[in-house]
């Protein structure tokens, strides 16, 4: 799952400490979402799009990873 | 606001000062008692005191890890999740490869008492986060 974490705090010129202290997790947590080795939790997702006035769709794109299918489709 | 991409830095998740000094306390205690057993320096309930003593501290040292990881955020708590994950099997391997030297009659079980044994389960624990915390760098 890729992100747009990077950019949009490059564009508010946050430092990783400061999103790390409006999400309450640790900096490491935040280099962690952003180099895409930890997709977090939906409560996090929640807190970092809100915090970013964007929805989460906006931020995180699982469209590389997914695998998942709507109900009732079949795998061809 | 300054930019901050700087190195990764090892667990924000390190030991907290209560948690430090009921650690420090407990291995006190346990060397002391140890200590005073191995030089039979007392004798008779003593003894058994002796023997219970460290329990107290340790559970103190517990209730501050345990608190300490619950103040963890999602990723830190995924991290130790891991490492237990390492430590774990990490720890039957090796009581399991220790029996087996025991009944290739290799190593005797003399030489690897409980007094020892124990030290190596922290050393897996400590080796689990390293690797684990490695993966999210």
């Amino acid at each position: 799952m890729t992100n747009l974490l990077r950019v949009l705090r490059a564009e508010r010129r946050w430092s990783q400490a400061d999103v790390a202290e409006h999400l309450g997790v640790s900096r490491q947590t935040v280099n962690a979402v952003e180099t895409e080795r930890y997709e977090p939790s939906l409560s996090l997702a929640f807190k970092i799009s809100r915090l970013f006035e964007r929805p989460i769709e906006a931020i995180f794109d699982d469209s590389v990873t997914t695998h998942a299918r709507p109900p009732g489709q079949s795998a061809g | 606001m300054k930019d901050d991409n700087a190195a990764y830095s090892y667990p924000s998740s390190r030991c907290d000062l209560p948690t430090t000094i009921s650690a420090a306390t407990w291995a006190i205690c346990y060397l002391g008692s140890l200590w005073l057993l191995k030089h039979e320096m007392v004798g008779g309930w003593m003894r058994v005191a002796l023997v219970i003593l460290p329990v107290i501290p340790f559970a103190v040292f517990l209730r501050h890890f345990v608190s300490q990881l619950r103040n963890l955020d999602e990723l830190q708590r995924r991290v130790h999740l891991e490492a237990l994950g390492y430590a774990f099997p990490l720890s039957i391997l090796f009581f399991m490869t220790l029996g087996l030297l025991d009944v290739a009659q290799i190593l005797s079980s003399k030489d690897f008492s409980y007094q020892l044994v124990w030290s190596y389960l922290p050393v897996f624990y400590a080796i689990g986060l390293v690797l684990s915390w490695r993966r999210y760098r």
